[in-house]
């Protein structure tokens, strides 16, 4: 169903070009391509389907991931796991499917001018995504050993949590989710919007990364592509001319794909006030092997620590988390038989994870080579301390719910915990480079806005420099979201999708 | 894995001793070829990912009779070769680190078990995080390496993947 990747050296007219087929870029082109409008969609991953998802880490990571899973802020000490292939992060992510907050909402209404986000003009987007998605409660059948355990204990400590939404149809409960879905159960964008663009007409190609977007006049022209092999390695060009362009490439590639072509930056806010939702995972250990690698990897979900209605802007949940060899022992501290402790017990293992909703802001800035942009981020005091405690309240929620021992993956020394031992020695702060942080929500750097000096994007994604370039995926949130995005991604893009349309005329004249 | 930031660091220390002297035995014939390191560093990545792995289980296998170090091989063939072209300068730089940076006047080649742990150990605890960095990168690819061979899985309980008969 998808283009051959381009030799040779092209040329494309369409009326709307999207730049990403992940949770953003999809919805956009479908919603565009089924109102008959001619779509052209630049992927520059490749096109993997199920039978390619081997549930192998060695063969999965590379395939599915930005530089191979190793993305990493400039220091090295935040890794950021994004998506880079057809269909974007929703090929590895979790499912968790969540309306965007309504505290959050109003906070960017009151805060960044945009008073037309409210959850009634927002109503009809998320009632088609989520039918688009298939999104659906998550039966009690289908909570894990992990996930059981881990409510069991957040009930006998009083903490408010509850299982989730989430967007699987038919799912066997393998638990691979975050290695590509092998059953097609997983409702990613690969098995929902793409396949829906594709059927409205739009031209979808894989491995062809977008280089620049050009702009004459205040509106958008073209956009200039180099189509790739499987190893990256540049094959041909494609210049794609279209009246709109959405650019759906992910939080850190669409700033720095702006930043690259020169365009949109009036306001100085291209690549800034990056958020990351930093988590840190903490082991915990019981008795008998409980294989929390196995079922759906994330139902139950903690929201005691977050408050949003008193306070938009900060707070923590804690989520279960289990991984398979590699990625488990790439989070477990130290090496040689001090790391094999740990690692012997991988049947036992059961993690949880701290993921704060962050104020600290980072940057995306051009790197060495197109495709590395350079990202920094450090951690603000506040955000050091809700972190530290963060991950005390994980090593008790642990222990509450059974766990023998518990792994606090402080660096370079981990601390080993057993039960009934001192939670308050645990630090008060965790700061980057203390504890290995992983970020999968990178957000916020093309942020949207009622204030041309203070945002890039107006509260439709469109550009304010540039008439006709919008932004469509999870760049455009003015602020952290302090939940998971996969809802708010495609919800905002159905939002612009719509809102061209009903442009139109005027876009294309 | 910030291995660019490591560059300037690890060409220097390069430059002073060029990876054509690590002199040590290559992988024998049996070993998957690797495309991506040469005999000599390929031989340097198994003898770190030994120490790496180390379990102390009598039964555990070895490295060298797993497809571990091909795989970290395959891995870096297909990395952003911004990414990978450092790679090879910083495996030099593991064998000289223990001469240069910290005077034990051996290469890590050439020494015991415990002198290579304690030279780990020195990559991992060090004061300058670029040092650090550059070991957590390596270590990183030690356990991708290892850790996704079927032969590890049974040391961990791992029941693995369920489309290859797994058990669920």
């Amino acid at each position: 169903v998808i283009h051959t990747p381009i030799g040779g050296n092209g040329a494309e007219r369409a009326d709307v070009c999207v730049i990403g087929s992940g949770g953003g870029g999809a919805v956009a082109a479908a919603e565009l391509a089924s109102a008959g409008r001619s779509v052209v969609v630049l992927e520059q991953g490749p096109f993997w389907t199920s039978a390619d998802f081997t549930q192998r880490e060695d063969q999965m990571l590379p395939r599915l991931f930005e530089e191979a899973g190793m993305r990493q802020t400039v220091d090295g000490g935040v890794s950021i796991l994004q998506g880079r292939s057809v269909g974007g992060s929703t090929v590895h992510n979790l499912c968790y499917a969540f309306r965007t907050p309504e505290p959050i909402l109003r906070m960017w209404r009151d805060e960044h001018g945009l008073a037309s986000l409210t959850p009634e003009s927002l109503e009809p987007s998320f009632r088609r995504v989520e039918a688009g998605l298939r999104v659906k409660p998550i039966r009690e059948d289908e909570v894990n050993t992990l996930n059981r355990r881990i409510r069991s204990g957040a009930e006998k400590l009083g903490y408010s949590g509850f299982v989730t939404h989430h967007n699987r149809e038919g799912c066997v409960k393998s638990g691979y989710c975050i290695l590509g879905c092998s059953y097609d159960a997983k409702q990613s964008m690969l098995v929902t919007y793409v396949p829906r663009a594709h059927a409205a007409g739009a031209r979808i190609f894989p491995q062809v990364r977008a280089d620049r977007i050009e702009a004459e006049g205040g509106r958008v022209r073209r956009v200039l592509a180099s189509s790739l092999d499987r190893d990256g390695q540049v094959r041909g060009s494609i210049e794609v001319t279209a009246p709109v362009v959405v650019l759906a490439a992910g939080a850190v590639n669409s700033p720095d794909l702006l930043l690259r072509s020169g365009i949109a930056n009036s306001s100085g806010q291209v690549g800034r006030n990056l958020h990351l939702h930093p988590s840190v995972m903490v082991a915990g250990f019981w008795d008998e092997p409980i294989h929390a690698y196995r079922g759906i990897p994330q139902s139950y979900y903690v929201d005691e620590f977050i408050d949003l209605e008193r306070e938009p802007h900060t707070g923590y949940v804690l989520m279960p988390i289990a991984g398979f060899p590699v990625l488990t022992a790439v989070n477990t501290p130290g090496f040689g038989r001090a790391h094999f402790q740990q690692m012997r017990d991988f049947s036992k293992m059961g993690g949880l994870l701290v993921l704060l909703h962050d104020r600290s802001a980072g940057s995306v800035e051009n790197g060495s080579s197109s495709g590395r942009p350079r990202i920094e981020y450090a951690l603000d005091p506040a955000d050091r301390r809700q972190l530290g405690r963060g991950v005390r309240h994980c090593a008790q929620l642990l222990f509450a719910a059974g766990a023998r021992r518990v792994v606090v993956p402080y660096l370079p020394e981990p601390v080993v915990l057993g039960p009934g031992d001192d939670l308050t020695s645990l630090r008060d702060e965790i700061d980057v480079g203390q504890a290995p942080i992983a970020s999968t929500h990178p957000q916020s750097t093309c942020r949207m806005g009622g204030d041309p000096a203070r945002a890039v994007v107006n509260d439709h994604g469109e550009c304010f420099d540039v008439a006709g370039l919008f932004v469509a995926d999870m760049s455009v949130f003015p602020t952290s979201l302090g939940a998971p995005p996969q809802i708010t991604t495609a919800a905002l893009a159905d939002r612009t999708a719509h809102h061209i349309l009903q442009r139109w005329s005027e876009l294309s004249a | 894995l910030r291995w660019a930031g490591c560059t300037a660091a690890l060409t220097t220390l390069a430059q002073l001793h060029p990876l054509t002297a690590f002199g040590q035995t290559p992988v024998s014939g049996d070993a998957p070829a690797a495309r991506f390191f040469d005999a000599n560093q390929t031989e340097m990545l198994t003898q770190i990912m030994e120490r790496i792995v180390d379990s102390g289980l009598p039964d555990a296998p070895r490295v060298r009779d797993t497809q571990a170090v091909a795989s970290v091989d395959s891995l870096c063939r297909g990395l952003d070769p911004s990414i990978s072209a450092p790679l090879p300068l910083l495996l030099g730089a593991f064998e000289y680190a223990p001469c240069v940076l910290d005077f034990t006047f051996t290469r890590f080649s050439r020494m015991s078990d415990v002198q290579k742990d304690a030279s780990l150990e020195a990559w991992r605890t060090s004061r300058l995080p670029l040092r650090r960095l550059a070991f957590l990168g390596v270590r990183n690819l030690c356990f991708f390496g290892w850790y996704a061979q079927p032969e590890t899985w049974p040391l961990i309980g791992y029941r693995g993947p369920l489309i290859d008969g797994g058990v669920s």
